[in-house]
């Protein structure tokens, strides 16, 4: 086989099919959401709705064990919680400040920017690994995680973890030759991004819907969200 | 056909807030962990994502592509009749609508809300518990799920004014405030109708009650049913209409309140009256100097806790007035208990789920933790401000013989004015 012309093919034609799918679909979505009608909420308010949403996205990123409102949720959902966490903090840090793929969005978007360095990279790329190995057991161990698990949640954590698995191997030389494992990295991404607006891991989309409302619902009625 | 007419209010109820909602949950499970019914049984079907799981199902049946692909190749059952008498259980007897879900869920998915609009299908589908459908009517029919007709009315406050030699206007030209009660009170707790009358006398309130305004509890919110709601609430505000009044105060009613200041004016034209609660004209007239309380007047005998009310506190916004006030009647033994204010455990027994008889085993193990929590601060006295909590405490406090005093917000501060 020839793993050079896959390679360019992955990079090329198919990426950029890939990223029509996702930048398409997700639109599609968005616009389908955008135009089921928003009636007007005439309720006039305790308190300030602005005010709220800052808060409700400011308590979204205070998700640590020792906050007391957290406690509790904590308690009962701590591998979630932990393992959740250290998985998005893993891809993001990876996805924006690792030096390879900050290349990759310089000759998008014609500019860059200082990464992390690679041991950093290597760490939080296998926590995050080890964290999606851990999320995957959860969600078969514990009862209302299986209950609310099908097909659909199974081909999200593949989708999501093999691109992760395969750019650990690229950048450690790991069973394959580079270019085959390099190959197979970015058809991975390619599928990913095929496969998510076909899936709830759009959530990063639909975020900023659902926490502006309950920001703007609790701070209407002059409660901290 | 019942399917149908459920899925018509689903498609009717799913603009873009719910669906974007929808589309915004991940699955993760966390919101079960803030659901007192689920803390309490441990059953998955408790949990708040699988309640609204069948309006999910609806709308991606009827809205996506993915959705409607799923059900035509066989992958998603459609949803059916079954469903609908299944998630009934779910939404009515298992949820108290407190939406204390939505304030663990990473996404901020306001689940209370959504579960509500489940109910709103069910109810246009005829699926609403017969013990709960039996109160609607009879509240539609007579005027008050308790029988408080106009006779009824009548009779109970002529009993009160004279038995607690207490002056209650009713119809009275040229009041400013209209005051309306829920029938628990009028039937059950007797005491406060007396106590908010003597608090608003002494405070120089020009109020009345109404004859035709004179049930605040709506059981079509409870039920979820648009039409039914709209209805007790106009039955509420052509009776304020109809006294000229300026302002609304809801007394010790959670779900009413809810109804009336938070959505009534998202469901129908309502008329420019100021709508508040008990628990905020209380604070306000300690505040302003309209009365005066005397200070730690139920200090030393033993600690005293204050229940957050779901409809009240969490989403009526009437946090901090209580614990002023207790703040100066007991501010040695008040104490709080752990989660409180926003994040409060709810009593169980709120949402409609206290009337289905059917929800008794899982409504006594929910108030199984409202126990542990009095009893972990060494409560000797539960301070709550919602009549329907109060009847919780009190049938749970019975069935499981435990020895505690409560109280009502309104009956302290009426006792302790100088």
């Amino acid at each position: 086989m020839d793993w050079n012309a896959t390679l360019e093919f992955a990079r090329g034609p198919f990426f950029t099919a890939a990223l029509f799918v996702f930048v398409g679909g997700l639109t599609y979505r968005l616009v389908r959401v955008l135009t089921l009608g928003w009636s007007r909420d005439r309720v006039p308010s305790a308190g300030s709705k602005a005010g709220g949403v800052a808060k409700s996205y400011g308590k979204g990123l205070i998700i640590w064990p020792f906050v007391p409102w957290v406690k509790q949720t904590f308690a009962g959902n701590a591998v979630t919680l932990i393992a959740g966490g250290i998985f998005h903090l893993g891809l993001f840090a990876i996805i924006i400040f690792g030096a390879p793929h900050m290349l990759a969005w310089k000759s998008m978007l014609g500019f860059g920017w200082p990464t992390l360095p690679l041991p950093i990279i290597d760490w939080l790329a296998a926590a995050a690994i080890a964290a999606m190995v851990a999320l995957a057991i959860n969600r078969v161990a514990n009862p209302l995680l299986r209950k609310l698990s099908g097909p659909a949640e199974a081909l999200n954590w593949l989708f999501v973890f093999l691109p992760m698995l395969t750019g650990y191997m690229t950048t450690h030389h790991l069973l394959f030759r580079y270019e085959v494992i390099y190959s197979l990295h970015v058809l991975a991404v390619d599928v990913m991004l095929i496969w998510i607006p076909f899936s709830r891991i759009s959530h990063f989309v639909f975020y900023f819907f659902s926490r502006t409302i309950h920001g703007a619902q609790f701070g209407k009625r002059a409660v901290t969200p | 056909m019942k399917t149908t007419r459920a899925i018509d209010t689903f498609v009717e109820e799913t603009g873009g807030w719910v669906a974007s909602q929808l589309e915004a949950c991940t699955r993760c499970g966390i919101c079960a962990e803030a659901c007192h019914f689920y803390q309490a049984t441990g059953n998955p079907d408790f949990a708040p994502v699988w309640k609204v799981e069948l309006l999910k199902r609806a709308y991606e049946q009827e809205f996506t592509l993915g959705g409607k692909l799923r059900t035509m190749l066989h992958l998603q059952k459609k949803v059916d009749e079954a469903d609908l008498e299944a998630w009934s259980k779910l939404v009515y007897e298992a949820c108290t609508v407190c939406n204390k879900c939505a304030m663990v869920c990473p996404m901020g998915i306001q689940l209370g809300p959504i579960i509500h609009d489940v109910r709103a299908g069910l109810a246009e589908a005829g699926m609403v518990p017969d013990d709960l459908a039996a109160a609607v009517n009879k509240q539609i029919e007579e005027g008050s799920p308790l029988g408080v007709t106009d006779d009824v009315f009548e009779s109970r406050l002529e009993w009160i004014a004279d038995d607690w030699e207490i002056d209650l206007p009713v119809d009275k030209e040229g009041a400013d405030t209209l005051v309306i009660f829920s029938s628990i009170e009028i039937m059950k707790f007797p005491d406060n109708l007396a106590h908010i009358a003597s608090i608003l006398n002494a405070a120089g309130e020009n109020w009345t009650l109404s004859s035709k305004a004179r049930e605040v509890v709506n059981f079509g919110f409870y039920e979820g049913s648009a039409d039914h709601t709209r209805l007790l609430l106009s039955r509420v505000f052509d009776g304020a209409v109809e006294l000229g009044v300026k302002k609304i105060v809801v007394t010790e009613c959670g779900h009413a309140y809810d109804a009336l200041r938070w959505t009534a004016p998202n469901l129908m034209d309502v008329p420019d009256i100021e709508i508040t609660h008990i628990a905020a004209v209380l604070g306000e007239y300690v505040e302003s100097g309209r009365i005066t309380l005397k200070a730690g007047a139920y200090d030393g005998d033993g600690k005293i806790t204050f229940h957050d009310a779901c409809k009240i506190q969490r989403r009526g916004g009437h946090i901090e007035e209580p614990r002023k006030l207790l703040s100066i009647l007991a501010p040695e033994s008040f104490t709080e208990m752990t989660p409180n204010r926003e994040q409060a455990i709810c009593c169980g027994g709120g949402g409609g789920v206290i009337a289905i008889k059917e929800a008794d085993p899982i409504r006594y193990k929910a108030f199984e933790l409202k126990i542990a929590q009095a009893e972990a601060v060494g409560a000797e006295t539960v301070v709550m401000a919602c009549s329907n909590c109060r009847l919780q405490f009190l049938d749970g406090a019975e069935h499981f013989d435990w020895d505690m005093k409560f109280r009502g917000l309104a009956e302290m501060v009426a006792e302790a004015m100088e």
